[in-house]
């Protein structure tokens, strides 16, 4: 309906008003809905099935924790990734098909994870989650990558491999069955009258006739890893050599996410007294090992420990967005080598030792007392003030930390000796509005040494003297 | 003038022999070509290394190479403390870190505050500069191991040390860092340090002089020997009257 023909209506005196356009009502017609299996085909699933057997060689740690840090190696082929404890793991791999160069490429890369892992996998692709992993359970490493094929394909599997309650698979042995082809073909309401609706669904789950979502594995936000040692370790070579395969995992877990750390803490056990800590603060996100262990290195040096160690962790702050940079193909300071390649690293080596706060760059802040004439910057930042404002006729190049008071004898001052003033004062009053007013005279004097100095009386009736600064 | 060759029995004595120099008939520029070469080596004069102009003309005269050098470890040694030996250096501060793409110039321990207005009136870049604060005293000398750091890791054009007797051993080692990381090191040292022998490319005692410097160069390889007396200008840079 118009507005014009409401006003028409409801307020026949009111003079006509041009209508403003008032937007009309459009009519979409219907979208023509895509039937299910076309909608399925278009965003079609293909999961990789991975059942686990510890290896050979005894995992440092529990099952369960392994698969864990499967699953977090698993992050790196597809963001999708579901546990089905107590030995699978569930990968969706459609979109890492082309990344990984296909089945025999994710094969691959899987195989080699399960390796880093200490577990042995076999792996099978399938359209559904359960058909991959049953598949995967029966140690058939099939790859189904087309639905229509999966049903033929799974049919010669034992139906041990779905890992129903034992009692229910011998009466189903007695009756005959005993793979999932035959299983499929018993008509689908007997079958769930004599062996469970439950049975029923996992059948329809695995050939793709009932939804099976998965819970998404999500890992760990920060990491947090600790080892214990098989001896005790006080030597901190030994001990930085302890902490490598734990910063090896780091540098994963920050790869996974392309992020790196801006904190890190590491924490050393000691028997009987309380755990050594140690921070280091970045000043960029990092995630390469090697220069974590460089800079754990200059930490750890630092650290006097109690007693020997026994137990060691890592415990990383959030990871934050890292940003890669081009590698120069110069060294620094070669023609056309960017000169602040090394320079972040000097700075981090430097802090990692000596304290963050005992580097800094300088910069002048607009003040004319001479304390307050400059800042301690981060190094490189630019003062975007323009020169300072202390331009006194002659300022040195060195300022004492605070003023220092000197002697006096007959109204002049003495330093080591007696001093010599070689120019006319020069007056700075001025920082009332703070409370940190000051009103001095300064002078330029000699010592016996030959050095000039920069010293102040004060105006206040003590009138005392101070050293403030030395030429150089 | 005498000199002689490292790698081949050239001798530039033209007056006497002069006709043996093969082929005959060899011209003045000739042989100034020829003493270009940067295989040859004469006493007296410092193998082509690269060199910052140190500001001072007189100096320039005097250094090895004619100013300080680009690379390696130079040793200053002032009588007192803040006799005017950064004075003499600022020139060189402000030139390396005006330039365009400069690295960073390292004061390692310095023994006072640097004042920032002060270095900005010579005309020094102050974000090229980094200040460590390293405990120059205690059982591990970590202000050495600040300045190897800054000398080796190659982002440094400068490197300023004020250090405490290092022995002959760390000074060889923080020559060899400077060359690793191609940085000029400068350790500043006591005067009364200077009969130990040392690696350092340059040794160089300063005193005070009304208005002025005078800069003894201890040891010079291939440079000059002696006092030169420098004159400080009355504002806006030290300029030199010899």
């Amino acid at each position: 309906m118009r507005a014009g023909e409401s006003a028409d209506l409801f307020a026949p005196d009111v003079p006509e008003r041009p209508a403003r356009p008032v937007p009309r009502k459009t009519v979409t017609p219907p979208r023509p809905v895509a039937p299910a299996a076309a909608a399925q085909a278009l965003c079609a699933e293909l999961w990789l099935g991975v059942q686990v057997v510890v290896g050979e060689a005894p995992p440092a740690q529990e099952p369960s924790s392994a698969l864990t840090r499967l699953a977090t190696l698993a992050l790196r082929l597809t963001p999708r990734v579901a546990l089905a404890p107590p030995d699978g793991l569930l990968l969706e791999v459609r979109g890492s098909l082309h990344l990984f160069g296909a089945v025999e490429g994710l094969r691959r890369e899987m195989h080699a994870a399960c390796e880093q892992c200490g577990l042995r996998g076999t792996l099978a692709f399938a359209p559904t989650p359960l058909a991959a992993l049953t598949a995967a359970r029966a140690g058939q490493p099939l790859a189904v990558l087309d639905a229509a094929q999966l049903i033929g394909r799974l049919s010669p599997l034992p139906l041990t491999a779905l890992r129903w309650p034992p009692r229910l698979l011998e009466r189903l042995a007695c009756i005959g069955v005993r793979t999932i082809g035959q299983a499929l073909r018993l008509p689908r309401a007997g079958f769930a009258q004599r062996f469970g609706a439950a049975q029923r669904k996992d059948l329809d789950r695995l050939t793709g006739h009932a939804g099976d979502p998965r819970e998404r594995f999500e890992a760990r936000l920060r990491f947090r890893r600790r080892r214990e040692l098989p001896f005790e370790l006080d030597s901190r070579t030994a001990l930085l050599a302890a902490l490598g395969p734990l910063l090896a995992e780091l540098e994963q877990f920050l790869e996974a996410r392309q992020c790196g750390v801006l904190t890190l803490e590491c924490r050393l056990w000691h028997r009987g007294h309380r755990p050594s800590r140690s921070t280091l603060r970045l000043a960029a996100p990092l995630a390469d090992a090697r220069r974590l262990e460089e800079l754990l290195a200059e930490r750890l040096g630092a650290l006097s420990l109690p007693a020997p160690v026994h137990a060691c962790e890592l415990r990383s702050g959030l990871p934050v967005p890292r940003v890669a940079l081009s590698g120069g193909l110069w060294q620094p300071g070669e023609q056309g080598g960017s000169p602040q390649a090394g320079a972040p690293q000097l700075i981090e080596r430097l802090r990692a030792r000596l304290g963050s706060e005992a580097i800094h760059g300088l910069a002048c802040a607009q003040d004319h007392r001479p304390e307050a004439a400059w800042r301690a910057t981060e190094p490189g930042e630019r003062s975007g003030e323009g020169p300072g404002a202390c331009r006194c006729a002659a300022s040195p190049l060195w300022l004492l930390p605070s003023p220092r008071r000197l002697p006096e004898r007959g109204g002049l001052p003495r330093y080591r000796g007696g001093l010599r003033l070689a120019s006319e004062p020069e007056r700075i009053e001025t920082g009332w509005w703070d409370g940190a007013e000051v009103a001095r005279d300064y002078y330029i004097a000699l010592d016996s040494h030959g050095r000039r100095l920069w010293l102040f009386r004060e105006r206040s009736p003590p009138h005392r003297w101070f050293l403030h600064g030395v030429f150089g | 003038m005498r000199a002689f060759c490292s790698s081949f029995p050239v001798s530039a004595d033209l007056p006497e022999h002069g006709e043996a120099l093969p082929p005959r008939g060899e011209r003045p520029q000739d042989l100034a070509r020829l003493l270009a070469h940067p295989a040859l080596w004469r006493a007296g004069r410092a193998a082509r290394l690269p060199v910052w102009p140190s500001g001072f003309p007189a100096l320039d005269e005097g250094l090895p190479g004619g100013g300080w050098p680009q690379v390696g470890l130079i040793e200053i040694l002032p009588s007192r403390l803040g006799v005017g030996e950064l004075s003499l250096l600022m020139p060189v501060i402000a030139a390396v870190t005006r330039r365009p793409g400069a690295r960073w110039c390292a004061w390692v321990a310095p023994s006072l505050q640097p004042f920032a207005p002060a270095l900005e009136a010579f005309g020094v870049v102050l974000d090229r500069l980094l200040i460590v604060q390293a405990s120059r005293s205690g059982a591990r000398p970590l202000s050495l191991w600040a300045f190897e750091q800054a000398l080796g890791s190659g982002a440094c054009d400068v490197a300023f040390a004020w250090a405490r007797q290092p022995c002959p051993r760390q000074i060889r080692r923080l020559h060899l860092a400077a060359q690793r990381g191609s940085t000029l090191g400068v350790l500043f040292r006591s005067r009364r340090e200077a009969e130990q022998a040392s690696q350092a490319l340059l040794r160089v005692a300063v005193e005070p002089l009304e208005g002025g410097v005078r800069v003894t160069l201890l040891k010079s390889r291939g440079g000059a020997r002696g006092a030169i007396d420098l004159k400080w200008a009355a504002r806006a840079g030290p300029a030199e009257r010899a």
